[in-house]
């Protein structure tokens, strides 16, 4: 029996070992291949590598020649062009989504994702997200091509991501992020996005999360999201909501029902039932935080500043404003009945 | 012309009928197409939630501008603002009571109304407070938050001084609600006249009827009648 715990034991180690080697062989060769691309004086700026925005990336974590596969011990005094894999050798589905749209005969996948700064959905902001549209697509054109039929067009311009109309995804999530009230004497009005040193001021030596998250549990209730709302010492700072498709699609298709208003305007939808806090990091991405759970709307009520007309509605309310407009019947009813009752009396 | 309106005051002017007719066509497209924005899932009168927002933001812009030369005529071209919708201390020490006891009480027994409209004093004083509340209070503050709800991107700090966008939308909808109940009561009491047509035909010509029947003044009027 103690044999075999001990064979067990000795399997295991092995196994560990055989996944450690690459991964150390990996790091090493990043660091050799970031030793001249690191600096833009070496290399010259098309060759740069920013170490900061790269490492933090997923596609860092694979290591460069998973990519640059043709890059030899020699290079570069070998005088071979590094080869470059194509991205749909992985992101075949996306890639063959995008490959049939329009935007493939006027932008390759580098021209809006940066291979060596990329993110997920759910390290970027929304502003960031859509910095890769207004590359190409002049800010003036899209808010005036907007207000052509949109209602409220700069405000759902400024407060969504572009891809969460124009893509084929299909579910939905609300995002939450920490914006504060921008100096006025520093000549600014407004608010903008928290950072991650901003919070960290305001929580000292404690994780940023801990400004909400007051348990430390990596989950949002909505008790949380009340305190942080109701203390006055957040007075500067509120929650910014906005919907982010939930699964990515490259397939840039405008669905018909985006044009439909009660798409996201009517009361709950399916969509709008998960929903995150986006904290920064300290490397200027967001981490997600679920908030609580299946009471979406609960939540949405929790956050003094997010209603999106129609969808959003308190239930406490309607009935007060229906109770206000039955009083309103009262007089009609009641007066008129006894008007009817002693009609006579005024026949004089 | 004398002799068609002959026992008859010219109580309603022209600018005034005006606004109350393009006032009440007004907060009825607004209900309609308020009443479709806040339930898009139950309510669909007016075509797509798009349509019934233009008509909405519409209706209330033509609202708040009738709204402000209302309040232009009567106080810098009338001049009686103050006279008409101010209850004076008399108002307060009997006349509102009085008023109350006879809609209430003596109207059933077939007493006559104890306030008799003349050109400077159109509202009898529970009018006069009513009238107050609804013209001083909710119609700017029901206003001036559709207002700020149309421009939420510019008036954002604001709007967050004011306790967020939730509670601003909430007021907007609770005070538009009791404008709403305002109506059955406001078209019940314009029927309390010599003949239940009497006062609306009032507003919509600008004569009425001299003599015993004036029950009840409901609509807005001016004192400085001409004839």
């Amino acid at each position: 029996m103690k044999m075999d715990r001990s064979i067990n034991y000795l399997w295991s180690l092995l196994f560990l070992m055989v996944l450690a080697v690459p991964l150390s062989a990996s790091a090493m060769e990043m660091d050799d291949c970031l030793g001249c691309h690191g600096d833009a004086d070496e290399v010259g700026d098309e060759l740069f590598i920013d170490a900061d925005k790269f490492i933090p990336t997923v596609h860092a974590e694979m290591g460069c020649v998973t990519c640059h596969e043709s890059v030899t011990d020699e290079h570069p005094d070998d005088g071979e062009a590094v080869s470059k894999s194509d991205c749909l050798d992985c992101h075949e589905e996306l890639g063959n989504q995008y490959m049939a749209t329009e935007h493939a005969e006027n932008a390759v996948c580098s021209d809006c994702h940066n291979p060596h700064q990329v993110h997920g959905i759910e390290a970027v902001s929304g502003p960031t997200m859509n910095q890769q549209c207004s590359q190409c697509h002049e800010d003036t054109d899209v808010m005036d091509s907007h207000a052509e039929w949109l209602p409220q067009a700069s405000l759902h311009i400024s407060k969504l991501p572009c891809i969460t109309c124009h893509t084929s995804a299909e579910g939905y999530e609300i995002v939450l992020n920490i914006t504060q009230k921008q100096k006025k004497s520093e000549g600014l009005k407004g608010y903008r996005f928290s950072s991650y040193a901003d919070l960290k001021e305001i929580s000292g030596e404690k994780e940023i999360q801990s400004i909400i998250d007051i348990d430390g549990d990596n989950n949002i209730s909505l008790a949380e999201l009340r305190t942080f709302n109701r203390n006055p010492a957040y007075k500067n700072f509120h929650l910014s909501g906005t919907m982010v498709p939930s699964e990515i699609s490259h397939d840039l298709t405008t669905l018909d029902n985006r044009y439909d208003c009660t798409f996201c305007h009517a009361s709950g939808p399916g969509s709008m039932q998960t929903s995150f806090l986006a904290l920064p990091t300290e490397d200027g991405y967001y981490r997600r935080m679920t908030v609580e759970k299946g009471a979406m709307l609960d939540t949405l009520y929790g956050t003094p500043n997010f209603y999106m007309t129609g969808s959003t509605r308190s239930p406490v309310m309607n009935i007060i404003g229906l109770v206000i407009i039955c009083g309103g019947f009262i007089m009609p009813i009641g007066h008129g009945t006894l008007r009817f009752l002693t009609r006579k009396n005024r026949k004089h | 012309m004398a002799e068609e309106h002959q026992n008859q005051i010219y109580l309603q002017p022209i600018p005034v009928r005006i606004w109350h007719w393009l006032n009440a066509f007004g907060i009825i497209t607004l209900t309609v197409s308020g009443a479709q924005i806040r339930f898009p899932d139950y309510i669909h009168w007016l075509g797509s939630y798009k349509s019934a927002i233009y008509l909405h933001n519409t209706a209330g812009f033509v609202v708040a501008i009738s709204f402000s030369l209302w309040f232009f005529y009567y106080t810098f071209v009338a001049r009686t603002m103050a006279n008409l919708y101010v209850p004076k201390v008399d108002d307060f020490k009997s006349g509102i009571m009085r008023q109350v006891k006879f809609y209430f009480l003596t109207y059933f027994l077939g007493w006559e109304n104890p306030h008799h409209p003349t050109p400077d004093s159109k509202f009898n004083p529970m009018q006069k407070s009513v009238y107050l509340a609804i013209m001083f209070v909710l119609m700017p503050l029901v206003s001036l938050s559709g207002i700020f709800l149309t421009n939420v991107d510019p008036l954002r700090s604001l709007i967050v001084m004011i306790g967020g966008l939730k509670i601003l939308a909430g007021l907007h909808f609770l005070l538009a609600c009791c404008l709403v109940a305002f109506i059955p009561t406001h078209v019940y009491l314009a029927t309390l006249g010599r003949t239940p047509t009497d006062h609306i035909k009032t507003m919509w010509t600008g004569w009425e009827d001299e003599g015993e029947g004036h029950t009840e003044e409901p609509e807005k009027s001016n004192s400085t009648a001409s004839s």
